[in-house]
């Protein structure tokens, strides 16, 4: 049994597993390969192994289908652009910055955080954090007051992913609005850390082909586009029954039944209306009817604890 | 910023070269962070000269923690930041405290990023020491693992006493290959040529 990592290396010194010198010994075999005189801030198998979970954890996700084809194109191209830059080859620079369209709760923060993660892994950014913000927080009230408060979300964001929600209100207000004034600023932001920032704008479809039109500008500065669809029935049920799953729930037959009928309803109903949001509502919903239902039963197995029945899901008409 | 770390046995005198090293370099008084073990991290304004008297002694394993100096050495026109970093010492075999087990995993993984490094080795207790090997386990290791590494430098230090004399020679003969440069960090002997192979490899 030898550490497979260099943390590992470290934990089993501390813990008196391994002396001093046996530890160095380890660390040498494991850096050996990535160590070529320069010092790396993360080992080589670190990074890889954080690239690995978060494209795990993508293709965990229930559908986007199309969404998780284009991460794959977008994370080999990374790649190979920067095994290119190791043979002197040349590069194209970069431009990642990126458009999301779709309804809410069709997966953009998601995917967005993951994307940080992966750029982060891959050495694209630095933190790989996600900062989320919305028109409000972008811009000011006065004159002056919006290029401060968007460089200050930018400054917040720098070394990782700013993804900008809703973001065609900044469009909203017409020619005096000051969300043009937070648009330039970004714009400026985005050559001045060309290397730092990855800009996601995210918003209903056809708001934002509407705002790219409106500023072609934009259009060109963010190549990427990616588009959400709604999720089908059957995968808003099974995003339930995973729901379910990490809150350690069952759900009864008949309860399982209901909801499959109560979401093909609601697509037919309310055509953008197909999203995990509203089956998390109807969930957590679910979840506090059980609770009242078994709240004064002096008797309780594990099992009836595990299981919503039909009737917890029944009322639950509206998101 | 750059990162000079500072690796040896306990009581090499790790510490005072880092102190001595900063007044060498002509500074009196500089920002000192100490990140704990449990990865909690303070700044405070330090005395350089104050501070020798506080943080060194003759007893082995004063330093628990990490401790490092800002400093700048001129280059080109300007002067170029780095960050030099006093460690706790590392022993051969298993230390029987917890605390200071920690504190040497967080060495290693200081080691591990720095751009150089400084390996402080007694020499006056090699002096002392007759047959055998002139280094123990993990300082033998440590010579490995500089090895891989762009800038490592060997510092025999306490060169001030005479076993030293005799402990630089074993050194040199079974350390051969790797760079040795006698110090006494105690009256900053040997500090110029530490300078220019910091400021080479920063």
């Amino acid at each position: 049994m030898a550490p497979r990592t260099a943390d590992e290396v470290l934990a089993w010194l501390s813990a008196g597993r391994i002396t001093p010198a046996e530890a160095l010994v380890h660390l040498q075999r494991l850096d050996g390969a990535s160590a070529s005189g320069a010092a790396p801030d993360e080992s080589h198998d670190e990074r890889r192994r954080q690239l690995d979970a978060a494209m795990a954890e993508l293709d965990g996700l229930i559908g986007l289908a199309p969404v998780k084809e284009l991460v794959r194109e977008l994370v080999a191209y990374v790649e190979i652009q920067r095994r290119r830059a190791a043979e002197q080859l040349s590069t194209e620079p970069m431009a990642l910055h990126m458009i999301f369209k779709g309804n809410p709760g069709t997966g953009k923060t998601t995917v967005a955080r993951l994307l940080g993660r992966m750029f982060h892994a891959m050495g694209v950014l630095p933190r790989g954090h996600l900062v989320e913000c919305e028109r409000a927080d972008l811009v000011g009230e006065y004159i002056g007051h919006t290029a401060q408060r968007t460089r200050e979300q930018i400054r917040k964001a720098l070394g990782g992913v700013l993804f900008i929600d809703e973001a065609y209100a900044l469009a909203r207000g017409g020619e005096k609005d000051f969300g043009k004034e937070a648009i330039d600023t970004l714009v400026k932001a985005m050559e001045d850390y060309k290397d730092q920032l990855i800009v996601i704008l995210a918003g209903y479809p056809a708001e934002m082909d509407y705002f790219l039109l409106a500023n072609p500008g934009l259009r060109s500065r963010f190549p990427i586009h990616m588009h959400f669809p709604d999720y089908t029935p059957e995968e808003l049920f099974r995003i339930a029954e995973r729901m379910c799953q990490e809150r350690q729930y069952r759900l009864a037959p008949a309860a399982a039944l209901r909801l499959r009928r109560l979401l093909e309803e609601r697509g037919k109903a309310v055509p953008d209306g197909g999203n995990a949001r509203f089956v998390r509502n109807v969930i957590e919903r679910a979840v506090r009817r059980q609770a009242v239902r078994l709240v004064r039963r002096r008797r309780l197995t594990r099992d009836d604890l595990v299981t919503l029945e039909a009737a917890d899901v029944a009322e639950v008409a509206y998101g | 910023m750059k990162r000079c770390v500072i690796l040896g046995q306990p009581n090499a005198g790790k510490t005072l070269f880092a102190l001595q090293f900063a007044l060498y370099l002509g500074v009196l008084e500089t920002r000192m962070a100490f990140a704990e073990a449990r990865g909690e991290r303070c700044e405070r304004e330090v005395r350089v000269a104050r501070a020798i008297a506080d943080m060194t002694s003759d007893e082995p394993h004063h330093t628990r923690q990490l401790q490092s100096l800002l400093l700048e050495l001129p280059a080109g026109k300007g002067r170029r930041a780095f960050e030099l970093v006093d460690t706790s010492g590392l022993v051969d075999g298993i230390h029987p405290d917890p605390s200071i087990r920690l504190a040497m995993a967080q060495t290693l993984s200081t080691a591990r990023e720095a751009h150089v490094i400084l390996h402080m080795i007694d020499a006056a207790a090699v002096g002392r020491t007759r047959g055998g090997p002139a280094v123990g386990e993990v300082d033998a290791q440590v010579a490995e693992f500089g090895r891989t590494r762009g800038g490592y430098l060997i510092l025999a230090n306490k060169m001030d006493l005479p076993e030293a004399r005799h402990g630089l020679a074993r050194l040199r003969q079974d350390l051969r290959g790797h760079p040795i440069v006698p110090i006494s960090a105690l009256h900053r002997q040997g500090f110029g040529e530490v300078k220019a192979f910091v400021w080479r490899h920063l």
